[in-house]
Order: structure tokens, then sequence, then C-alpha cells
């Protein structure tokens, strides 16, 4: 392991026949002949990554985008259809965990075989042996076969054998969000000390946060190109910029206008006809950022002139969990009289909410709070996205300070 | 692409005993695990492929079976039958089972990289253990018979002959299998075709009595000659001409060294072959 580059790809390309297009019986193949190469596509092409000794390498991307064919690539289970990879040492890789066990064979037999296959010798199977039942958590469970595992505890014996097989590249594949927390916890502190060890550890994520706080380079990949190279908060940052604004020629527009509903609740005196998200300068958004003030506004039909309504805005998050509901009389705003068409406006200031998808529903009640004026569920559904990549770990980011003492 | 160096070979082969014997170990645990008495659950078939055929064959079309190397006077069909069906069944089980195997392996070939015959060479050792116990059983019924000689030593180069045949051409197969889902079953057609043109529930003399075209189509089959020189050495206790046993293991040696060249080359994408 003297040389620079663990990992060096230049100008790999893997090129695929579609699966429709393919004789999967010799029948076909004799009755149809040889297919066309026109149906074929290239999963990666030109992918030129020099992955140095030592760091920790995150692939991102969005599905589909080849960051899985370049990982099987790099293992040598595809060999590219041009291009050159090489490699320094012993790659093993997380692509599936436990993928080679058997479900009869008991946990100690398979942690056997599994080393085998990944190119281990018997005595340094059973030297890594203890470690690996130990970093598993397993041990009560090691002479039972397999088939009676839960699929955590599965998973777990995986990146026992995997990561204690000391590979000198290890490839990780999505594995990182399965596991309980405290498992997740272990993997990735295994992970530093592989990296501390001076191992090369290639990463694919779609946690953009797990991979800026472990890796010392990230590569983008699109349509099994690569996009763009270098720190994890640059590339990360003109990954999330393409996203927002691919999903913003999509045209999905967070804002609603209320068709007619004649069986609304409410007595009907004051109607919601419309919601949208706006920005500072009240321009529409297509979408919200955890951090950056945004406003919900909300068109309103006022049939007679009424006294200090109070609307709210409930916030659910994707999960179902209702985040927060916002209210004009609990903050101590007051409508005074209004008539006639209106626009009232709630802003979230430095929004806190974190990344995901949330569903607004809207009420009205009168002045007392107890009258039903207009009720309107679903009123938006819009994303939270955020430019700098954190990952959201519960609905909000409080106002915190630290101190230490 | 690898070139066809015998040496390469041979060290490939030993660099890879221990996954070769993990997959082994795999199979043989699995197996039979599930049922105590696994192995005698083995040996049913082919005693009862052996009794019914024994019974329709000597007593409904009566053929008769050469005598014994150990007493002229003597035949027994039944002898002659099983030492023809342990050496059939070492090809055809060798064969079919290869076939299958990149198939039930296809999960793991799919995701790690690792020399793609270890597990087919694994679950082949798994299944010489059924052929050595189908042996114990053949030399149970010649004790018994009281048909023992000195050229039973050579039963064992020609059973290693046969073994590398069957082996270098499920290893020929196996990956077209992979790729063609139904060679397996054309395959299975061509064995069962084959195991009536060879000298196992007649013996080839009969055969060289009838239509000119049928006998040479035995004699040019080439598990008539693993068959007939395992009659000449269990059956009829006679050493045959010294280059059989020779010929045999060259034949056997070079199919397996042509199976095994064939498979490397043709088995380079089968991570997304399967």
């Amino acid at each position: 392991m003297s040389s620079e580059y663990a990992v060096e790809l230049s100008g790999v390309g893997k090129r695929f026949q579609r699966m429709a297009d393919r004789r999967n019986t010799l029948k076909e193949r004799l009755v149809r002949g040889r297919s066309r190469n026109s149906q074929d596509f290239w999963a990666v092409r030109g992918v030129d990554l020099q992955i140095p000794t030592g760091s920790v390498y995150g692939l991102i991307g969005h599905n589909g985008s080849g960051k899985s064919t370049l990982l099987k690539l790099i293992t040598g289970i595809y060999r590219p259809t041009e291009g050159q990879i090489t490699t320094e040492g012993r790659v093993a890789a997380l692509i599936e965990l436990g993928a080679g066990f058997h479900p009869d064979m008991t946990g100690r037999e398979n942690i056997r075989l599994n080393g085998s296959i990944l190119g281990l010798s018997k005595s340094e199977i059973e030297a890594a042996m203890e470690t690996i039942i130990d970093f598993s958590g397993l041990r009560e469970f090691i002479d039972d076969p397999v088939k009676y595992y839960s699929s955590g505890m599965y998973v777990r014996l995986g990146f026992s054998v995997a990561v204690h097989m000391r590979p000198d590249v290890l490839l990780v594949d999505e594995v990182l969000a399965v596991g309980d927390e405290e498992f997740q916890r272990k993997c990735f502190d295994h992970l530093y000390t592989l990296r501390r060890e001076g191992r090369t550890i290639i990463v694919v994520s779609h946690g953009l946060g797990q991979l800026e706080g472990l890796c010392d380079e990230v590569a983008w990949l699109d349509h099994g190109e690569v996009q763009d190279i270098g720190p994890p908060t640059d590339t990360i940052a003109s990954y999330l910029q393409r996203v927002n604004a691919a999903e913003a020629m999509a045209g999905a527009v967070a804002a609603a206008a209320r068709g007619d509903d004649t069986m609304r609740a409410g007595t009907g005196v004051i109607r919601c006809t419309a919601a949208r998200l706006v920005d500072r300068g009240g321009t529409h958004l297509q979408h919200a950022e955890t951090g950056r003030t945004f406003g919900i506004e909300v068109d309103m039909h006022c049939y007679e002139e009424i006294l200090g309504p109070n609307l709210r805005f409930a916030f659910q998050h994707e999960s179902g969990a209702l985040v927060t509901m916002m209210s004009n009389h609990r903050h101590g705003f007051d409508f005074g009289y209004i008539s006639g068409e209106k626009t009232a406006t709630a802003n979230l200031t430095n929004n806190p909410l974190l990344p995901g998808r949330y569903r607004v529903h809207i009420d009205l009640f009168d002045y007392t709070g107890s009258v039903l004026i207009d009720n309107w569920d679903d009123a938006l559904e819009f994303t939270v996205r955020s430019e700098r990549g954190e990952i959201g770990q519960g609905f909000v980011e409080l106002p915190y300070t630290y101190t230490i003492r | 692409m690898k070139r066809p160096r015998l040496p390469a070979m041979l060290q490939d082969l030993y660099r890879q005993r221990a996954l070769v014997w993990a997959f082994a170990n795999r199979d043989f645990a699995t197996r039979y695990r599930s049922s105590l008495l696994g192995w005698a659950w083995s040996l049913l078939q082919p005693l009862v492929t052996l009794l019914v055929y024994a019974a329709v064959f000597s007593l409904v079309f009566r053929i008769q079976a050469p005598p014994l190397g150990s007493d002229p006077d003597r035949t027994s069909f039944a002898a002659f039958l099983f030492t023809g069906m342990v050496t059939f069944n070492l090809f055809s089980g060798l064969l079919m089972l290869s076939m299958t195997q990149l198939k039930s392996n296809g999960e793991l070939l799919r995701k790690v990289h690792f020399p793609a015959w270890t597990p087919i060479l694994g679950a082949s050792v798994v299944q010489l253990i059924q052929v050595a116990l189908e042996l114990l059983v053949l030399i149970a019924m010649f004790m018994w018979l009281g048909n023992i000689g000195i050229s039973w030593l050579l039963a064992v180069p020609i059973l290693i002959a046969t073994a590398l045949f069957g082996q270098g051409i499920g290893l020929m197969l196996s990956v077209v299998n992979a790729r063609y889902g139904d060679v397996q079953y054309i395959v299975q057609a061509v064995l069962q075709a084959l195991y009536f043109l060879t000298p196992i529930l007649y013996p080839l003399s009969l055969v060289e009595g009838t239509a000119n075209w049928l006998a040479n189509i035995v004699k040019a089959n080439p598990l008539t000659w693993f068959v007939e020189a395992m009659h000449q050495v269990m059956y009829l206790l006679v050493t045959p001409d010294w280059w059989v046993i020779p010929g045999l293991l060259l034949f056997g040696f070079l199919t397996f060294w042509a199976g095994f060249t064939i498979f490397n080359r043709t088995s380079e994408d089968i991570g997304e072959l399967l």
C-alpha cells in the first residue's frame, strides 16, 4: 500500500443490454438471432476518478445515476466496457450485507464461509472470529442458524464480517441506514477507526449529512457521468442546487387555489380561496429552505365584515406527525375588522423546519375561538430542503446556544 | 483474456482450495441437515432404480450378464448393472449439479467478486461423497458374491477419469445454462438417451449383434469406454489393455482442462448475467 491512489479509474464506461432485449432462452436466441446493439445503454461513461489511499470518498447522485454500477466495477463484479480500473490491495464490498449467508448455517459457520469468499485464509478468519462476534453483539445466538435471526441481526453480522476482514479498500453502499441507532453509531465509529488505520473507504449514500461529516472528497454522478468532484460541502451544495432547480422546472409549485367545495365545514362567513409559499419579497416559492425566512399567504373572501378571526395553520410532517400549529390569537395578533378580499401572511422567521415534506391544514375561527368559520385540510404540501445538506433528524431546528463552564 | 496455460490452472485450483472447501462444507452441512438419515436417503433412489431395472431387465427382457470373474458358472445381473450405474451416475451427477450451481449461487455472484467456479467444485466435492456411498454398496455386493480381485484397485483411476470428464463438461455448460436456462433440460434429455446408449443395462456384446449403426453409436459414446473399463476391473476382474486407463485419464483430464478454460473465458461477465 505504498501507491498514492488506492483506486484509479480512467475513462471507465459500462454498457448494458436492456433486459427486454436479452435472449433468455436458446429458442429465442435461435429464432431471433443475435440482438442488435441499438438497445444498449451506458450506465456509466467517461468516468475518471482518483481515490487517494487512506481517504474516505463519497459518491452522490439520484437513483439510477450509476453509483452502484461504479461500485460493482471497482469490486470487479462487472468488467468495464471501456477504460481502465486499477485497485491496490484487497477490496471488500458492503454492497448487500450478508449476501453470502446461508440460512441453514449457524452464525459462526457463516462467518467462516463469508470470510473465505472475501478471500481470507482459515487462520485469518479464526483470528478475527472473536472480534467479529463481539462487534456484532450476537454472541448468544452465534451458534444458531441465521434463518432464526431478525433482519437487523442479519445485517449486523454481515457488517461485522465485512469490516473485520481488514480490507484495504472498503466499499459501502447505502447500508449505513440499517440497524438500530446504537449499531449505526458503532458502524460509524468503526469506519472512522478504519480511516485512522489508513484504509480507503468509498461510501455511496443519500444521507448527505452523513457524507459531509465523514468524507474527504465527494464525487457527484448524474446519468453515469461525473458532474463535480471536490470537498464534500462544495459538491453537495452544487448537487442540491441542481436538485432544487430540477424540482422547480418540474413545476412542483407549492401553491394551491381552492376549488368550489359546497361540503366544507364552518359558517362560511369567510372562505379561504388560495394559499401559497412566498419569500420575504412576496415572490412565489417552490420549496422552503431550512434557516431561510419564508411566508405562507392565504387569500380570503369575506362575505360580511367580521371582527378579529383566528387563522390557524397546522403543520403535518410526511411521517404523519403534527409538528406545530400557528395561530394569530396565540401570537397576540389581532386582524381587527376585516371585509372583502384580504390576504393574510404568516411569516416563519429563519424557517426552523428541517428537510422533509410537510402539509399545511388551515382553519379559521371567530374571535371567541369557538365557532368554526372555515376549514381547509391539505391546503398546501411543500418540501423543505437544505442548501447546507444537513439531514433531518426530527422535524425542527430549535433555537439554541451552548455554554461550557 | 486468460490463455489456456496448464500451470495457471493448477495454480488457480491450489490457491482457491480453501474457498472450494468452504463451499463444500456449506453444501455438506446444508444438504441433509434437516433429516437425520439424510445420507441413507440419498442411497434410496439409486437402490430402488437398481431393484426395478434388475427385475425388469433380467426377468422380463431376460438379459444375461456375463459370467463373474471369480466364478465363470455364475452371473449377477444386479452387480453388473450397478457397476455401470455407479459410473454413469458419477458422470451425470457432477454434470447436472455443476450446471445449476451458478444459478443457485447467483445472489452471491451478483454481489461479491470471487472465482465463479469455486462453488461448482465445492458442490462436486459433496457429490463425490454420495458416489463413495454408492461405491461402498457396490463393493459390499461383490464381496457378498465373493467376486473380489486385485484389479479393483484400477477402479480408482477410472473413476477419477470419469469425474474429471463429467466435471469438464459441467464447467463447459454451466455458463451457457446460466445464460439460457433451458440448456439443462436439453442436457437432461441427452443424458437419458445416453443412459440407454451405454452398456449399463446390457452387456456390450449384446449390442454388437444388432444393427451396425447402433453398435457404432454405443461404441463411440465416451461413457461406454468408462463403463466398460469399470465392468472389466470390478465385475470381470481382468486388467484392461495397458493403454486404456492412461488413455481415459488423459481424456478426462483434457476435458477438464478445456472445461476450466472455457468456463473462465465465458464467466467473466457472470455478475451481470445472473
